[in-house]
């Protein structure tokens, strides 16, 4: 079970999980006994909306961090995002196919979107954001939407 | 025993600004004007929002259809609040789900596939108004 980081913003309130770590888009890792767990932050899915379709990179497929992982079409955009890390997916959420509303339901748990093999995750997760960092940059760009509205 | 409606309300939803929200209005209208003009009957969403009266009274005496573009669900949970039973829900997102490759783009007009993915749904909604008239809910959703 995770802690949460959380702020309000307007109406809105966004939870980090303590227990993952971050890329700049919102992309969160987690180690698993030895494999790492990505998804979607909350602040993400709830900026992009209800989510439509999940398109994720088959298992097998090697990454680098920053190559394309997965698309995701909301009712509002197509957006994709990155791998935060290194590695080679060995498992792809199957809810994703038919329910990938997971991602605004749960998007640190039943909405994962991938498992990756990665040969360092000490050397990964230090290329990536702490919850308390991206908690000030996730807090920064929500301030920045609601400005929007 | 079967229960036969004498109408049935049809509660699109009211959002502006995605083109889901038009999708439901679209759908909501094709029922109500073309497939099943004289057996349902829209309801706006505004007016159960402002309380009126004569809208809250037919929500209450007739089971309503829902259309929501999004997963609020405005349209369900003001005719729930207005005292109406609600015979069906149906979201936009849901249908598109199952019919991919009509993606709704356009807001105040809408694209091909959103005026087909309008036609989909609509089609949808007739067949739990059907239901409802023959006294077995119908639908692929139902």
């Amino acid at each position: 079970m995770s802690d949460f980081l959380e702020t309000t913003v307007d109406k809105f309130t966004f939870k980090v999980a303590t227990d993952c770590f971050y890329n700049a888009e919102g992309v969160w890792a987690k180690e698993e006994n030895e494999r790492v767990r990505i998804g979607l932050s909350d602040f993400v899915q709830q900026r992009s909306g209800d989510v439509a379709f999940a398109e994720i990179k088959p298992v097998g497929t090697v990454l680098a961090a920053g190559e394309e992982l997965a698309v995701i079409e909301t009712i509002k955009v197509n957006i994709t995002y990155t791998s935060p890390v290194n590695g080679k997916i060995v498992e792809v959420n199957p809810s994703m196919n038919d329910a990938p509303e997971a991602i605004n339901q749960d998007p640190y748990g039943a909405g994962w979107l991938a498992v990756m093999e990665v040969a360092d995750w000490g050397a990964e997760r230090a290329k990536l954001l702490d919850p308390q960092a991206y908690f000030k940059i996730m807090k920064g760009q929500a301030e920045e939407e609601t400005k929007k509205l | 025993m079967t229960v036969k409606a004498q109408k049935v309300i049809i509660v699109p939803c009211s959002g502006i600004g995605k083109p889901y929200g038009t999708v439901s209005r679209e759908a909501a209208y094709e029922v109500t004007e073309d497939l099943r003009p004289g057996q349902t009957q829209l309801v706006p969403l505004a007016l159960l929002v402002l309380g009126d009266e004569e809208s809250r009274s037919v929500v209450a005496a007739c089971p309503a259809v829902t259309i929501d573009g999004c997963k609020l669900a405005c349209a369900a949970k003001m005719v729930q609040q207005s005292g109406g039973t609600i015979a069906q829900e149906f979201a936009v997102l849901d249908v598109y789900r199952r019919y991919k490759d009509l993606k709704p783009q356009g807001i105040a007009e809408l694209n091909e596939g959103g005026q087909k993915l309008a036609r989909v749904l609509a089609e949808e909604v007739t067949a739990v108004v059907d239901g409802l008239f023959t006294g077995k809910q119908g639908g692929e959703n139902a």
